[in-house]
C-alpha cells in the first residue's frame, strides 16, 4: 500500500489537479478538496483525476478532507459519488476543517505540547474535528475509533498541585483554581442514531443526542437538549471534563478513560424525579470524574455544576 | 402536469412500510388524483400481492429500466381504484441491478403524467434505500411505538439529511391505545419528541389489516376499519388538507350484536376498560 500511495503523491506532484491534493494518511489515502474551488470545477477535477489515474484507484478507501465546506452538505455527497463511481475507491469518512476549529486546535496543540514537557504526556494532534458522514454505517471503524481516541493512559488523573502547577490546561483549572475553558462548537440541531461528533474542543449541542449517536469531544459537553447517546468528554484524557445535560435518559457517559456504569441510571432517574416533586432539579444531569471514577448527579440549578476538579473536594 | 415524488421508509423492516404505500396510494387515488405506486423492494417483491395484483405482471421495474419494455407497459392498473397504477419490483434480480440516476430519471417522466409518486423502499439502508430515496423529494418514514423502530427511524432521518429531500414526515404505526393508557407503550408524543419531526399520521392497530392484505384489498376501503380511516385522513394531509391529527382512541363496538352486548356489560373488552 505504501509504495502505491508514494506513487500516487509523486505524480501529483507533477501535474495534480488544482482543487485535490492527494497524500496518505497511514494505510488510507487523503483527498484534500479545495474549499475555494467552485464544487462543480471541484467534482469535475475529481472525476478528470480519477479517471487518468484509474488502475491505482482500483480499490481501497479514503479519507476525504472537505474544508471549511458545511458538515453534512449535499455536497460530501456529490463528491462521494463522483468517487465512488469513477474509481473502486470508498469513502470512509469526510473531514471537515472550519478556519476557526484549525486555528483552535493548533493552539490546543501548542499548549498540550507545552504541557507533555513536563508531564509527558503526548496529546494526539493530528485529530482534527471529523464529523463522520451520516451517509456511513456505523459499524467496524467508527465504533472501534471511539477507543482508539482515548490514550491507554488517559486514566491518570491530573493532580493540581502536582508537577502540573502553573501550567494552563486545556478545559480543566489552572493552578489557581479558575477553570480554563476550551473555546466550544456550538451544534444546532439533532444528532440521530449513527451520527458520530467529534471536535477537538468542547461541544454545545443545541438540540438532542438521540440514542446511537455519539458526541466525542477533547473538552467538556453541554447538552441543550436530552442527552440520550453517547457522551464522551475528555476524550484525549482531561479528567477534569464535564458533562452537563438539560435532561437525559439513559445515557452513555464516558469522561477521559472512566466508563460510567449504566446501570446506575435507575437510581439517578428516581432521585430526579424525587427532585423535581420538592423542584430542586429540572431533569437534567452532571457528569465528572471524582474519586476515579464518574459521578452522575442531578443537576442542580443552586448549586451550580461541579467540575469534578476542585481541590477541595479531592 | 408536475406531481410529487414521495418514499414511504423505515429503516427496520416489518414495521408497515408496504401496507401504508398501499393505502396511501389508493387513499390518493380516490381523492382523484393520478398515483403510480412503484415497489423498489427488488428481489423481495410484496407490494403487488398487498394491492391484489401479482397474477397481472408483465413486465417490472428492472425491464423498465433496461429497457425491455415501455413505461407504459409495466404500469399495472389497480383493480379498484380509477387512477391507480403499479410498477412491481423483479422478483428474480436484486437491488444491485438499478441505480439511483436510473430511478430518478423514471421518477422525473412520470412525475409528467402523475400527481403522485410513492415509491416502496426496502428495509435496510443499503443500494436499495439509496435508490428509493433518490429520486424523492419527500419521506414518510413509518415507524412503530417501539424502541427498535424509533432507533432505526431516527437513523433514517439522519441519513436523508444530505439527500434532496426536504420534508420528512412521520407515520406511527400499530398504536395500542389501551396499552398506551396503562403505559405499557410509547405513546405518539413521545415517540415524536425523540424523532423531532412532524407527523403525518397515528395509525392505530388492527386486525383488519391482516385480513385486507391476504384479500389484496387496501384497508383504506373498509370505512368501519379505524386504521383504514386513518389511511383516508394521511391520504387528505398529504393532498395538502389541514386534518388535525388525533391519537387512535381504544374502539367501541360498532355492528348491532356488539352494541347490544356492550348495553349488557358482556363484552370482555369493553366491560374491561370500564
Amino acid at each position: 500500500m505504501s509504495t502505491h500511495t508514494q506513487m500516487i503523491d509523486a505524480q501529483n506532484t507533477i501535474d495534480g489537479p488544482a482543487a485535490i491534493k492527494v497524500s496518505t494518511r497511514g494505510a488510507l489515502i487523503n483527498f484534500e478538496v479545495d474549499d475555494s474551488v467552485p464544487i462543480e470545477a471541484a467534482c469535475r477535477e475529481l472525476r478528470e483525476h480519477l479517471g487518468r489515474f484509474r488502475e491505482l484507484y482500483a480499490g481501497g478507501e479514503v479519507l476525504v478532507d472537505v474544508g471549511r465546506r458545511m458538515l453534512f452538505d449535499e455536497q460530501q455527497l456529490r463528491i462521494r459519488k463522483v468517487i465512488e463511481s469513477e474509481s473502486g475507491l470508498s469513502v470512509r469518512q469526510f473531514w471537515c476543517e472550519p478556519a476557526i476549529l484549525e486555528a483552535e486546535r493548533q493552539r490546543i496543540g501548542d499548549m498540550l505540547a507545552q504541557q507533555s514537557a513536563i508531564t509527558g504526556y503526548v496529546p494526539r494532534s493530528d485529530e482534527p474535528a471529523i464529523a463522520s458522514n451520516p451517509d456511513e454505517p456505523d459499524d467496524g471503524p467508527t465504533a472501534g475509533s471511539v477507543d482508539d481516541h482515548v490514550p491507554a493512559d488517559a486514566a491518570v488523573e491530573p493532580e493540581p498541585d502536582g508537577p502540573m502547577a502553573g501550567v494552563l490546561k486545556v478545559g480543566g483549572l489552572a493552578a489557581d483554581g479558575e477553570r480554563v475553558g476550551v473555546p466550544a462548537l456550538v451544534v444546532r440541531g439533532t444528532c440521530r442514531a449513527g451520527e458520530v461528533l467529534r471536535l477537538p474542543g468542547s461541544a454545545v449541542i443545541l438540540g438532542n443526542v438521540n440514542p446511537g449517536a455519539q458526541i466525542i469531544a477533547v473538552g467538556d459537553i453541554l447538552v441543550f437538549g436530552a442527552l440520550r447517546g453517547l457522551a464522551h468528554a475528555g476524550a484525549e484524557g482531561d479528567a477534569t471534563a464535564t458533562i452537563v445535560a438539560m435532561s437525559a435518559a439513559n445515557p452513555i457517559l464516558r469522561i477521559a478513560g472512566y466508563n460510567w456504569d449504566a446501570e446506575e441510571w435507575g437510581d439517578i432517574e428516581s432521585q430526579i424525579s424525587a427532585g423535581r416533586r420538592g423542584q430542586g432539579h429540572n431533569g437534567g444531569i452532571t457528569a465528572s470524574v471524582r474519586n476515579r471514577a464518574v459521578q452522575v448527579s442531578p443537576y442542580q440549578k443552586n448549586h451550580g455544576i461541579n467540575h469534578g476538579g476542585n481541590p477541595n473536594e479531592r | 402536469m408536475s406531481g410529487k415524488t414521495i418514499v414511504m421508509t423505515s429503516g427496520k423492516g416489518g414495521v408497515g412500510k408496504t401496507t401504508a404505500t398501499a393505502n396511501v396510494g389508493t387513499g390518493l387515488a380516490l381523492r382523484s388524483n393520478r398515483v403510480v405506486v412503484i415497489d423498489t423492494d427488488i428481489g423481495l417483491r410484496n407490494l403487488d400481492v398487498v394491492m391484489g395484483l401479482e397474477n397481472r405482471i408483465v413486465f417490472d421495474l428492472v425491464d423498465v429500466v433496461e429497457e425491455r419494455c415501455r413505461i407504459e407497459q409495466a404500469l399495472i392498473r389497480d383493480k379498484h381504484a380509477g387512477e391507480l397504477y403499479l410498477i412491481a419490483a423483479a422478483q428474480t434480480r436484486d437491488k444491485d441491478c438499478v441505480s439511483e440516476q436510473q430511478l430518478i430519471d423514471l421518477c422525473r417522466r412520470l412525475e409528467e403524467d402523475f400527481d403522485y409518486v410513492v415509491v416502496d423502499c426496502p428495509a435496510g439502508i443499503e443500494q436499495g434505500f439509496r435508490n428509493a430515496i433518490a429520486a424523492a423529494r419527500e419521506a414518510l418514514i413509518v415507524t412503530t411505538p417501539e424502541v427498535s423502530a424509533i432507533r432505526d427511524a431516527d437513523r433514517i432521518i439522519g441519513l436523508l439529511h444530505p439527500s434532496d429531500i426536504r420534508h420528512a414526515r412521520v407515520i406511527i404505526n400499530r398504536i395500542k391505545p389501551e396499552m398506551v393508557r396503562q403505559g405499557d407503550m410509547m405513546s405518539a408524543d413521545d415517540v415524536l419528541e425523540m424523532l423531532g419531526v412532524e407527523a403525518v399520521g397515528l395509525v392505530p392497530s388492527d386486525d383488519r389489516v391482516i385480513t385486507s392484505t391476504n384479500n389484496g384489498t387496501p384497508v383504506v376501503y373498509d370505512a368501519t376499519s379505524p386504521s383504514g380511516r386513518e389511511f383516508v385522513r394521511i391520504a387528505a394531509r398529504l393532498d395538502g388538507e389541514h386534518i388535525p391529527m388525533v391519537e387512535p382512541e381504544e374502539e367501541r363496538p360498532d355492528s348491532i350484536m356488539d352494541r347490544v352486548r356492550f348495553l349488557m356489560g358482556m363484552n370482555r373488552r369493553t366491560s374491561a376498560n370500564v
